[in-house]
This record gives structure tokens, sequence and C-alpha cells, in this order.
């Protein structure tokens, strides 16, 4: 199924002081990466300010941009989209349907 | 024929439940249980039905007989309840409804229980006694909403045993209120407590040692008030705390006198499950209504009257 190489920094913006931290899932595909943006999206962000995050697709790649207050707000945010992410990935891996020939 | 299957998570119950016409084929659920003494919390409570969940999907399928090619539609719920919870249990139903490539439907809790109670009673147009750990609210259908007539207007009844539960340390295994239950039926004292009803509504947040005749009295006080004001000749009891056989028989009194009719379910269907979504989602399904992905997001705030009831007439 989906290999998760997960490529990810933190860095410091100094004209905004804000914190940015970006993640790249690849996929084996481009519909399985759009299943996930389209599964991972609709909820909003439980904490109201502090944190934003923007989730793309392009390819078979998932890409999200955080963009943070605190490294506090950041990780939590972080924490719990992996969580969300493995739990899509594994209902992928368990529920997909097989590939007719 | 249409086929739907339900995911329920929204509080310390994950159930998966497929109805087929009428028909509930399988509903598998899971509790999580704290130690006595303390109650569930969000995350504590999505990381269970996170293990658990899938297991009860397939386990849902297994029991149906039923390949995922075979569901029509895919049922969640949007809200109320808990955020965490909720997330966890949306993002399982979204992904499988693109995998397999079906229609989503986002169904509101408290309608789950009514359309359940509804489809097991075979009541016609009852007056809804909407009692759980979540929520207490005195519901009756008009004109394509379920109408809110009365509710608490603190914490719900099921949250006040709950808490009542804690105080003494009473187990929460299987839930903390059937533990009340078989500890009240003992009981020999009554000790005359605050009774707190004002016009349609009841206040609970005030009588957290009490006992269960108090409570229940309140209850069938703001059922039996509704009923006279909508002139209707049911009663229908759905949530969790509709499981307490002592409220049953205070309502079935007051109907009895009344020359009503009390209609209730047993602890498959009052306690949260997935089949009760299920039902929900089939009755909007078969009326037409469809929810997008974009407009999934769950809701810990979602009142029973914001949804307009398509499917009734």
């Amino acid at each position: 199924m989906a290999t998760t190489e997960q490529q990810h920094e933190l860095s410091g913006n100094h004209a905004t002081g804000k914190l940015g931290f970006s993640l790249d899932v690849p996929f084996p595909s481009s519909r399985e990466a759009l299943i996930a943006l389209r599964s991972l999206s609709p909820d909003k962000e439980p904490r109201k300010g502090g944190i934003s995050k923007e989730i793309t697709v392009k390819d078979n790649t998932l890409s999200v941009r955080w963009s943070a207050d605190e490294a506090r707000i950041l990780r939590v945010s972080v924490n719990s989209f992996m969580d969300h992410l493995l739990l899509v990935l594994e209902t992928m891996e368990m529920f997909s349907l097989p590939v007719s020939q | 024929m249409t086929i739907v299957i339900g995911f329920e998570g929204s509080a310390n119950k994950i159930g998966v439940g497929i109805i087929k016409d009428g028909e509930v084929l399988s509903n598998p659920r899971r509790t999580y249980i704290t130690p006595p003494g303390q109650g569930f919390m969000p995350s504590d409570t999505a990381r269970h039905h996170r293990a658990v969940i899938l297991t009860i999907l397939k386990e849902a399928l297994d029991e149906a007989g039923l390949k995922p090619q075979d569901i029509d539609c895919v049922a969640y719920t949007k809200g109320p309840g808990m955020g965490a919870p909720l997330v966890t249990v949306a993002l399982v139903a979204r992904t499988v409804a693109q995998l397999w490539d079906k229609p989503l439907l986002g169904v509101n809790h408290c309608i789950g229980h009514i359309e359940m109670g509804r489809l097991i009673t075979k009541a016609h147009n009852p007056t809804v006694l909407y009692v759980s750990g979540g929520n207490t609210q005195v519901i009756a259908y008009s004109e394509r909403r379920y109408r809110i007539f009365g509710e608490t207007i603190d914490i719900a009844v099921g949250n006040c045993l709950d808490r009542f539960a804690r105080v003494i340390k009473i187990s929460n295994d299987p839930s903390p209120g059937y533990n009340i239950e078989q500890m009240a039926k003992k009981g020999t004292q009554y000790v005359e407590l605050p009774y707190t009803v004002k016009g349609m509504d009841v206040s609970f947040s005030g009588i957290l040692s009490y006992i269960e005749e108090t409570l229940f009295s309140m209850l069938v006080e703001i059922t039996e008030r509704a009923m006279a004001h909508c002139g209707s000749q049911e009663v229908l009891i759905v949530g969790g705390v509709g499981c307490n056989l002592r409220l049953q028989e205070m309502m079935g009194v007051m109907c009895e006198e009344r020359g009503a009719k009390l209609f209730s379910t047993d602890e498959r269907f009052c306690i949260d499950n997935g089949a009760m979504i299920a039902q929900a989602g089939w009755e909007m399904f078969r009326s037409g209504q469809v929810t997008e992905l974009e407009d999934s997001w769950i809701t810990q705030r979602f009142r029973t009257d914001e949804v307009e009831v398509t499917w009734r007439a």
C-alpha cells in the first residue's frame, strides 16, 4: 500500500513570527491521494486561533502546510493530523476494492 | 432494495450497523468503559474508537454476509457529540464512501435514535422522550421538523446519573446507569429532593445526590404536558436512559391514565448503535438527501430541529 516517506521541515519565519511546517505524503496513485485529501479536509481545526493548515494534492502526492503562532499548538495539530492520516491509510489498506483486470 | 451502512461513535460507544429496507442485518458495538469514579474524556475515547473501528466494520459486513459492493449508501454521525471521537468515525466513513464509490450521508444522532425507535416499535406519530448521557429532550414531529418541545436547561438526565455514580464510585461496567438501576431496585427509603420543572423544561444540576423517582417523575410530567399540547396518544422513549425499566414503568402509568400507548426499544437499540444511524440514513437517502464531502464536517452542536425531515409528510 502507500509508503509514507514523509519529508518535513520546521522553519521559523522571522518576518511574520510564525512557525511553518510542511509534510509530503506520496501515494501509489493520484486517485488515492485525492481520496485521502477529501477525507482529511472537511473538519475544521478544533482550536480557533493560532493555527491554520492547507492540504493540497499534486499528482500522487498529498501535501500539508501548517502555519502556527506557537510550537506547542503546532505539535498538537501535526500529531492529530498524523493520527488521522494513519487511520485513513489503514482504512484504505483494509477496505479498498480489488482492482478488476 | 436499499442497503445502508451506519457509523456511530459520538460518545463512548462505537458501533457500525447495516440496514436493508427496515431489517437490521448486523449491529456490532463496543463500549469504552472507564474505572469507577472516572468519566470518559474525548481524546481517550477517540483513541478507543480508533483501535476498534476497522475491526467492527469488518464484523458488520461479515455478520450481514455482504461485500462493500452491496452497500448503497454510507451514513455516519455528523453530530452532536464529542469532537475527537466524531472525527475518528467520520474519517473512516468518508474514506470507505470514496473507496466503494457510494454516496455519503451525515446524520443527526438524535434523529438516528428517533428513526430507530419508530422502525422497531412501529409507533405512528409519537411524542418522543429522548433521554441519554448527552441529551434530554421532549420532541414532537410537525411539518418537516422534529420540534423540541422541552429540554434540560442544564445537564442531561443521564449525565446527572453518571456523575452521581462517579461520586459514590459505582462501576461503569456495563454502564453506570444500569448499575444505579439495579441498586435502586433494592432501595426502601425514599428521600425527598428538589423537583425542578419549569413549564416544558427541566433542570438536573441541583440534584446530584438523588433517587431515580424524582428525576423520572420530572420527565414524565414534561412528556405528559407535551402530549396534552399535541393531542398525542403515543409516547416513544429513546436514548440510553430509555433502557431503564423504572422510567418505562412510571411513563406506562401516566400513559394508561390517559389511554395512551407507550413504546420503547431494548438495550440493543436504546443505547447508541450503528444501525440507528443507518436507519436515519436510509430514510434520508430514499427521500433524496446526500452529503457532499466538503460539507461532511462534524459538529459538536447539532440541534434536532435543524434537520429538514424530508421523509415524513
